[in-house]
């Protein structure tokens, strides 16, 4: 007999319900599942299209997962989307921002260093802060069921506002093509973009494979 | 053999649906999807993924009650009754629908056609 109920469980990634609840909709859609493979069945088909025809039943898990979550939370009007990306871009956001202000009314100084004859400035103690900000950026999208590129985003969003933050002074980098100007910019690309991500990201990485469903397996 | 009905319509009247079902008999999920289907004669089908969302709203609204009950055959089903809220609601589609239907006619002249 298949097991209908390990397969349910294992796919349906439902958030933030309680576990009888998540018992109680496992057991119910597997037995839908079963019906539908043992009507298949009764009609004549063989096992395996009797099995696609229960599949297709559901089409896409994932949504399925978020159309349960979305009927059965008594939470307020949070949708998916602003749960599982704009939540953690914004906490990820506030937090890289408040630790740079804080580093600086701490009056912790930024280490100066030359590249050739230009100096520039790496506020260490804030890029060191910066894993944690971009780990629960990650954390946050991963365990409200969001995909690999929706974490990849939120963890490095203080990065990416940076960079847009550049590209709005590139007109005044190209005008007049100044090299000292185009170092600036690369220097400035470098230190508040390309350092700031990579921080960001060492933080990420272990939230950035699996799903909250498998790490909860493992537990 | 009706043609079956596009998925934004069907939608809109899924409540009306299931609800009317309910007001019968209390049934469980795949006994709905089934009953709907063969009573509209497959214009209108609702699938796990179409059905179970809307019963667990449904059930979040009070308009409807579950409970686990085994069949003669000792399995367990989740079935699904009307509350009394739900029997106001669906007095209140089957009003809403029947203005929908009339204004309709008036318009598009559904009926004749």
């Amino acid at each position: 007999m298949l097991d209908w109920k390990k397969l349910v469980r294992k796919r349906l990634s439902t958030q933030d319900l309680p576990h009888g609840t998540r018992d109680d909709i496992v057991a119910e859609l597997a037995i839908h599942l079963d019906e539908t493979y043992e009507h298949a069945l009764s009609k004549g088909l063989t096992r395996g299209a009797a099995i696609k025809i229960a599949l297709q039943e559901v089409g896409d898990w994932r949504v399925l997962a978020t159309e349960i979550d979305s009927a059965r939370c008594k939470e307020g009007p949070m949708n998916h989307r602003t749960k599982s990306f704009w939540l953690p871009v914004l906490i990820t956001l506030l937090g890289a921002s408040v630790s740079l202000e804080a580093t600086q009314f701490a009056g912790l100084q930024p280490q100066l260093v030359w590249v050739g004859n230009m100096g520039v400035t790496f506020y260490w103690p804030w890029l060191a802060s910066l894993p944690i900000f971009g780990a629960a950026g990650a954390y946050l999208t991963r365990r409200a069921a969001g995909q690999t590129s929706m974490r990849l985003a939120a963890c490095l969003s203080p990065a990416l506002v940076m960079l847009v933050a550049m590209f709005l002074l590139l007109p005044w980098v190209l005008a007049g093509f100044h090299l000292f100007r185009l170092m600036l910019f690369g220097l400035g690309l470098i230190n508040w973009v390309g350092i700031p991500a990579a921080a960001l990201l060492l933080g990420a990485l272990p939230f950035l494979r699996g799903s909250r469903l498998t790490v909860e397996m493992k537990q | 053999m009706p043609k079956r009905i596009r998925s934004k319509i069907a939608r809109g009247s899924a409540d009306l649906a299931i609800l009317s079902l309910l007001a019968e008999k209390p049934l469980y999920g795949f006994e709905i999807a089934r009953q709907i289907c063969e009573r509209t004669g497959g214009a209108l089908k609702f699938t796990l993924a179409s059905l179970y969302p809307l019963l667990y709203e449904m059930e979040k609204r009070g308009w409807v009650e579950a409970h686990w009950q085994a069949n003669a055959a000792g399995r367990d089903r989740r079935y699904y009754r009307l509350t009394q809220t739900g029997r106001r609601q669906l007095a209140l589609s089957r009003e809403e629908w029947r203005s929908f239907f009339h204004a309709l006619d008036a318009l598009a002249g559904v009926s004749h056609a």
